[in-house]
């Protein structure tokens, strides 16, 4: 990277009492980039979202963002980000004007920068017609786009997104991101979500497990690495019950199977000779079978298996948060 | 005790032409559907399509305006099919202040289950939810995946014929959902009439048929396979050209429905036969479609633009 | 078998509900301690025996007599010597500016009136803006005339003579409570008025938390009924609610003296049909309100302004005006402050306090039924 990153992170570390939240994490991200950030809940994703925007004090280690030490200057770190989340706080009465007013306000705007910035953020999140209706009024959807407005009307360097669109329609989400790449064109963005068809959309994703940062690189490159092989959908009368899928799991290179509705899901490991063929031979009575490919949360379940593996299985899914 | 006895065949849900107002909004336009025995009827769709509604009728938490609802060949609020259904709410509807081992034993009393018998299926449930050594932890402490389970269990404990979850994965991590789907593919295959909603339209292929839900409208309904099969637009990756030139571009185009990232490229999904125009209009700057695999998403985005289009 | 499962769902609500209460200190506090709190608080707080009445003293006649009958006022500290005036006519200034309750004015020639055996006269002025100071005001300086009287009486030989009395055959009894000692008439409403508010309070939170936090829903997708669900509810509090009164009642007893006059069966009856009552009103609050806030704010106003002031606790109900006397009757903590005053102090039975007994009854079968027709299983 030859400009200097938005976010350099090194060995951030954070602790609670004897838990450690954040372990000895690092990372870079590029100016311009949209940056995923995933992982389970109480896998530290929050924790180190909190740190970055300066909310949190690292325990060890430090991270720059925006060209400040979170560690020293937290406070410049808060004014030259923008932050919006599910729970944005939006006040539903207030029409988008008074909003964007108040959040304005709050980041020290006044005058005529702040008439200007309001101008010029509502042609970006294309809600000039909506401008007097009372916030709690508009479909959410655009709810989150004022939410987005609000955010980014200090322009700041780095926007935070955690979970921008949950529950959006997806008419209405696809519009967002197409709005967030926009936006990165001017700035770089940091994003969390549950929505791992949405971590597609990002340029590099970066995946959490107890604290660690296990995986990262581009939603491509994490699928050859921790879902290598072909997967196959196996669809047809016949495949209920337990035989078919001990069948497919009998199957050289097989390396899981998991329901689909009435269909079954089978993952190959990548050198395996098993192909559609094999698979149609193995199971007796017409199927269809269809190539599919690696999805993100195939990723996902694949670094927190590896990783549960690693540390001797013995961590609970889903455990202490 | 328990219901009607089932006819095969017979759906173990029926419902007709509800309708559902609140004041001036009318939450249900119409819905109708079936969901049968050892099937997983996925309701997918957006916050405020009226998933919630649905289910909540479904499970006599209330009345429709208008239509029918038929349960296990009972009215939904008839006392003998709530000893046959299951119901995980939205939102968190446990006691926190209670542990797991308590909530699961009230639940158990309220449905007057013996505790001999109880037992088994509760270490049973434990094991498959993987929440036995979290037996004595209060409910509110557990993460959002365990707490799901937990409710998934409590409205297994009866072993209900037909079981309502109404945004069962929202929030959870993906493992805990892939946990959650694999626990109900479990309970399906044993015969049990799954009704469940969610907002990630990925989910939707997790399901045996799947019903589209947009304002209160059900705009698609089958198998979801079969559904994204049978998509008149073809969906595409745009290649080459100068990005911001061509997001612009295609965001004007008319041969477009929808365009949305695609990690640096675009992704669009094209009108029927509108395809040779769009190639056409894309060489002018260098770039060119490559055919892409259909979503389950570019299904709801195609049908909505269809309803917008005609609506206008 | 349907009778079986009744039971155990209501156990099971029950139960659980016992439960929360063990684990909610808010609720702990509300239902043992606060009570406790708040009874003897008002035990001695709201005492309305007025002590160090403040009095100022215009002795025109400066002669041992007159210091003698001043002592008498001062002595039981129930009038305090504040100022001493030369000038009568500073009296209303004194009062008016609140150094003063009361002044007493002795003229000159008290001590040769007594002297020769006649009348003496002497004034006393009290500053009536505070009608019910006054009142006690007055009933002292009586009082204390009394006892003077008796002493010149004695002094003077009168007694001596044998003629079987004093001169003057004023004498008051005072009956039931013979201190006139008013906590002995304000524990009994203070009881009644702290057991309504809280068992209000109680059940009101408990139902509106369960819609709050959204497990009504999941109830309501069970097989449980609505009676169940009131029943369940009010069990646990309904235990509450009697060791809230033991607690109380102990406590008043050993520390006001409070004494046992009638039959305790009655009163635990009584107590028990009472707090039934309005464990059902906070019920029928939260069944309504479905919000622990709109919740608490209803019960307040509707246990806590009509227990206080239309029950007899604080303002005799006889000297309402006809509208609040009838709107009296709705209000269960009239009923159960007239059992209270009944058997503790009075010695009164079944004989004399049934028609009560049978409102409060009324009270909670009404409370109760009313709850549970509004309960609908339904979310919206």
């Amino acid at each position: 990277m030859t400009a200097p990153a938005a976010i350099v992170v090194q060995d951030l570390t954070r602790r609670f009492g004897t838990f450690t939240a954040v372990d000895r994490v690092g990372f870079e991200v590029g100016r311009g980039e949209i940056f995923g950030y995933l992982g389970a809940n109480g896998a530290g994703k929050s924790t180190t979202i909190r740190m970055l925007c300066g909310l949190l004090a690292p325990t060890e280690g430090d991270a720059i963002v925006a060209g400040h030490r979170i560690s020293t200057s937290p406070e410049q770190v808060k004014r030259s980000i923008g932050y919006m989340s599910q729970r944005f706080s939006l006040y539903p009465e207030l029409t988008v004007r008074h909003n964007l007013e108040f959040f304005g306000g709050a980041y020290g705007m006044s005058g005529s920068s702040l008439r200007q910035g309001i101008a010029s953020v509502l042609e970006q999140v294309d809600l000039v017609s909506q401008v007097d209706q009372s916030t709690g009024q508009l479909p959410g959807g655009m709810r989150q786009r004022v939410a987005l407005a609000c955010a980014i009307l200090h322009k700041p360097g780095i926007i935070f997104l955690d979970e921008p669109t949950a529950g959006v329609d997806p008419v209405a989400r696809r519009r967002f991101w197409a709005l967030i790449r926009s936006l990165a064109a001017s700035g770089t963005v940091f994003v969390t979500t549950h929505y791992m068809d949405e971590a597609e959309y990002c340029d590099r994703v970066g995946l959490m497990v107890a604290g660690r940062l296990p995986a990262l690189d581009t939603p491509a490159g994490l699928k050859t690495r921790f879902v290598p092989g072909r997967i196959w959908v196996v669809r047809g009368p016949g495949l209920r019950g337990e035989d078919a899928r001990a069948r497919l799991l009998a199957l050289p290179g097989a390396v899981e199977v998991q329901t689909l509705g009435a269909g079954l899901r089978v993952r190959v490991a990548a050198q395996a000779p098993t192909d559609a063929a094999a698979i149609q031979a193995a199971l007796s009575g017409p199927v269809s079978i269809d190539e599919d490919e690696a999805t993100l949360e195939d990723v996902f379940l694949a670094v927190v298996d590896a990783n549960a593996q690693a540390a001797g299985a013995s961590r609970a899914f889903g455990g202490a948060t | 005790m328990a219901a009607t006895p089932a006819t095969p065949g017979q759906p173990a849900i029926q419902i007709r032409d509800l309708v559902r107002r609140f004041g001036d909004l009318t939450a249900l336009h119409g819905i109708s559907l079936d969901v049968h025995p050892g099937e997983i009827y996925g309701l997918v769709g957006p916050d405020g399509a009226g998933k919630t509604t649905t289910i909540r009728i479904i499970a006599g938490l209330m009345d429709a305006d208008q239509g029918s609802v038929v349960v296990l060949g009972l009215a939904p609020d008839d006392p003998r099919v709530r000893e046959s259904v299951g119901m995980m709410p939205q939102r968190y509807s446990l006691y926190g202040d209670l542990s797991v081992g308590e909530n699961l034993d009230f639940f158990r009393q309220l449905f007057c289950l013996p505790r001999a018998q109880a037992r088994q299926r509760i270490q049973r449930l434990l094991a498959l939810t993987r929440l036995s050594p979290f037996v004595d932890r209060r409910a509110d402490d557990l993460s959002g995946g365990m707490y799901k389970k937990l409710a998934l269990a409590c409205a297994l404990l009866h072993e209900p014929r037909v079981l309502l979850l109404d945004e069962p994965t929202n929030g959870v991590d993906p493992v805990s959902r892939r946990e959650l789907w694999t626990l109900l593919d479990e309970f399906v295959a044993e015969g049990m009439a799954v009704l469940v909603s969610t907002p990630y339209m990925d989910e939707a292929e997790r399901c045996h048929r799947v019903g589209l839900l947009h304002c209160g409208r059900l705009i698609a309904q089958g198998v979801p396979a079969t559904l994204v099969h049978d998509l008149d637009h073809p969906v595409f990756v745009v290649e080459g050209g100068d990005r911001a030139v061509l997001q612009e571009l295609v965001e004007a185009a008319p041969e477009v429905q929808a365009a949305s990232p695609a990690g640096a490229r675009l992704r669009v999904v094209v009108k029927p036969g509108a395809t040779a125009a769009l190639r056409e209009r894309l060489a002018g700057v260098d770039a060119h479609l490559e055919p892409t695999r259909a979503s389950f998403e570019d299904v709801f985005v195609a049908r909505i633009g269809a309803l917008e289009e005609a609506a206008a | 078998m349907r009778a079986r499962r009744f039971l155990i769902r209501v156990w099971a609500l029950a139960h659980k509900e016992s439960l929360h209460i063990r684990r909610d200190p808010l609720t702990l506090y509300l239902g043992l301690l606060l009570p406790l709190i708040m009874a003897l608080l008002f035990g001695f707080g709201i005492s309305f025996d007025i002590d160090h009445i403040p009095l100022a003293v215009a002795d025109l006649d400066r002669s041992p007599q007159s210091r003698a009958l001043v002592q008498d006022f001062v002595a039981a500290q129930e009038f305090e010597y504040r100022a001493d005036l030369l000038d009568p006519d500073r009296a209303i200034r004194l009062m008016a500016s609140d150094r003063a309750t009361a002044v007493l004015t002795i003229p000159q020639g008290y001590a040769r009136s007594l002297d020769r055996g006649e009348t003496a006269v002497v004034g006393l002025q009290i500053d009536a803006s505070d009608p019910n100071t006054a009142q006690q005001a007055l009933a002292r300086a009586d009082i204390m005339a009394q006892v003077a009287t008796a002493r010149i009486a004695a002094e003077a030989g009168l007694l001596e003579k044998g003629s079987g009395g004093l001169p003057l055959s004023a004498r008051t009894w005072t009956r039931f409570n013979p201190a006139a000692r008013s906590a002995l008439f304000l524990v009994p409403g203070v009881t009644a008025y702290v057991l309504a508010l809280v068992a209000v309070l109680l059940t009101s939170l408990a139902v509106a938390r369960e819609w709050e936090r959204g497990s009504m829903e999941q109830l309501f997708a069970t097989p449980v009924g609505r009676l169940e669900i009131v029943i369940g509810k009010l069990l646990p509090y309904l235990a509450m609610g009697c060791v809230q009164v033991l607690l109380v009642m102990t406590a008043s007893a050993w520390v006001f003296d409070l004494p046992f006059r009638g039959s305790l069966v009655l009163l635990a009856f009584a107590s028990l049909l009472f707090m039934l009552g309005m464990l059902g009103q906070g019920l029928l609050i939260s069944v309504i309100t479905r919000n622990q806030m709109v919740a608490t704010q209803t019960s307040m106003l509707s246990a806590m302004l009509p227990s206080m002031l239309l029950s007899g606790f604080m303002f005799p109900i006889d000297n309402m005006p006809l509208f609040l006397r009838v709107i009296s009757h709705l209000v269960p903590a009239r009923y159960y402050i007239a059992i209270l005053r009944g058997v503790l102090l009075k010695g009164n039975g079944v004989a004399e306090l049934w028609g009560q007994v049978a409102m409060l009854a009324l009270f909670a079968l009404v409370m109760i039924a009313v709850s549970t027709v509004r309960f609908t299983r339904k979310l919206a």
